[in-house]
């Protein structure tokens, strides 16, 4: 049975960080969140450029993505920044919902502290005390079974469905043989792949869900009267080798690897604890779709990507892997492993799926990604969008 | 295994995948599906991680990788073409293609 290295929370999840978060609520404490997170030990800002003026149903969009990366496990406490107030997505509202996990969470208003010097001191002061409390906190060593697992890919070339996807799904079918649970995200890509996903599926309700979700969200591109070919695939996907969106999801699909698939859920849903794949309905854009993955509860992810990458979720350590070679050269500094010895040598796609597990455990353990150590806060958190601006 | 410089996923493919830099037009190489091998000559320049016709495909057949359609080809393609987006359409997310409501 593999373990790891996770802080235990009182809610019973595990995280495989103990982060302070310092969270904006709306796009005009933005300011206020990234002056004190750069000024105090250890605080990572969560920036985003929505929160005020948005169709009801999509600012409960937004703030189901805020109180769901507040509440994902790798967080041990949380100041809530607001400027004034917006019905629906109060730094009240989003910390209340914060505080039923049990972790500390304090709320900053910058209007009703005196203004930005004021409520800046005011954060700094709230963000020490939680500080002090969260570092008394260590690590137990837990089962993999606690780990909710998300996959993702990104900048994929040829060589992503050949290689480090097959290779990300090995090692997603050995977690979950293990109780734990992965997520698959980007419904766009898995236009073309529904046939093979529907046919793991746990039961006939369930491979109708995911017909049924991936054609809903292809009925919003095709409501666009465009092609979607050059917005997805990419250009650098077709630079890379990527003919169509069926070649790509095909490929995509991949590093779901053959376990059961247990449901569809929601963007931003936390899948029940039954062990398996999870369809989380996100958009194939990297960043929206893992900063669904993340307010979804998962404590780590692994990103494949053909072509190399500079994305990492903010507060779910995010591990990249390539199986094309000159990638991994090209991005060494942000690309954590290279498994192109599946294509160029003589790797297997489970020994592949090997070494990207045992970065896993590692991660999970406390060892930081390349993108941790970069501090790349802000390449991995984008909230889709399901209404207008108002 | 030894490296390899081209890729065959599925029997029923009619493309593989290039995975060697530098390949140009003439260039043989040799194909394995399953226990059969055969020699291609490169009718075009082909990048590393793009694709090239291993059977003679018609205008309109699928393209056929991983076993299953990848999309449709929009002029005939021989044996040794590089398969593309100049040749070959999708069939999925066609908005241009579908009546607005």
């Amino acid at each position: 049975m593999d373990k790891f290295w996770g802080y235990v929370n009182p809610d019973g999840t595990v995280g495989t960080r103990n982060h302070l978060l310092i969270l904006s609520s709306t796009i005009y404490s933005n300011g206020l969140a990234e002056r004190v997170a750069n000024s105090v030990y250890g605080a990572i800002p969560i920036i985003h450029p929505l929160g005020r003026a948005q169709t009801k149903s999509d600012i409960r969009f937004t703030f189901k993505t805020l109180v769901g990366t507040a509440k994902n496990p790798n967080i041990g406490g949380v100041v809530v920044l607001d400027h004034f107030q917006e019905e629906g997505n109060t730094a009240e509202e989003i910390a209340e919902e914060i505080a039923k996990t049990g972790k500390p969470v304090e709320i900053v208003n910058i209007r009703n502290s005196g203004g930005t010097l004021e409520s800046t001191t005011k954060a700094i002061r709230l963000a020490m005390d939680i500080a002090r409390k969260i570092t008394l906190r260590r690590r137990d060593e837990v089962p993999i079974s606690k780990l909710l697992f998300g996959l993702n890919c990104g900048t994929s070339d040829t060589t992503s469905g050949l290689s480090s996807n097959p290779a990300l799904g090995h090692c997603s079918d050995i977690i979950i043989k293990q109780g734990g649970r992965s997520i698959l995200a980007e419904l766009t890509e898995l236009m073309g792949a529904e046939e093979w996903l529907a046919s793991r599926a746990v039961n006939q309700d369930v491979s109708d869900k995911i017909w049924k979700v991936i054609a809903d969200f292809e009925n919003r591109i095709l409501d666009t009267g465009e092609d979607i070919r050059g917005a997805n695939p990419t250009a650098d996907n077709i630079t890379g080798g990527l003919t169509t969106i069926e070649e790509k999801s095909l490929g995509a699909a991949k590093k779901s690897g053959s376990a059961p698939i247990q449901d569809v859920v929601d963007w931003a849903e936390t899948p029940p604890n039954k062990p398996g794949v999870y369809i989380m309905a996100t958009p194939g854009h990297g960043a929206e779709s893992i900063t669904g993955i993340g307010a979804g509860g998962s404590q780590l992810l692994v990103f494949s990507t053909g072509g190399g990458h500079t994305i990492s979720h903010p507060i779910m350590p995010t591990i990249k892997v390539t199986g094309n070679p000159y990638s991994a050269d090209y991005m060494k500094d942000t690309v954590d492993l290279d498994v192109s010895d599946v294509l160029e040598g003589d790797l297997t796609i489970e020994e592949a799926g090997e070494i990207i597990l045992k970065e896993v455990i590692e991660v999970a353990s406390g060892k930081i990604t390349k993108s941790e150590f970069l501090l790349e806060h802000n390449t991995g958190f984008a909230i889709h969008r399901i209404g207008m601006s108002t | 295994m030894a490296k390899k410089n081209i890729f065959v996923v599925s029997g029923s493919d009619n493309v593989a995948t290039i995975l060697q830099k530098g390949l140009e037009k003439g260039a043989t190489v040799e194909v394995n599906v399953g226990d059969n091998s055969k020699f291609i000559e490169l009718k075009d320049n082909i990048l590393y991680g793009h694709k090239v016709a291993i059977k003679p495909i018609l205008k309109g057949e699928k393209i056929l990788k991983y076993g299953l359609a990848i999309g449709i080809a929009i002029t005939d393609i021989s044996v040794g073409e590089h398969v593309h987006i100049h040749n070959v359409e999708s069939t999925r997310g066609r908005g241009d293609l579908t009546k607005r409501r």
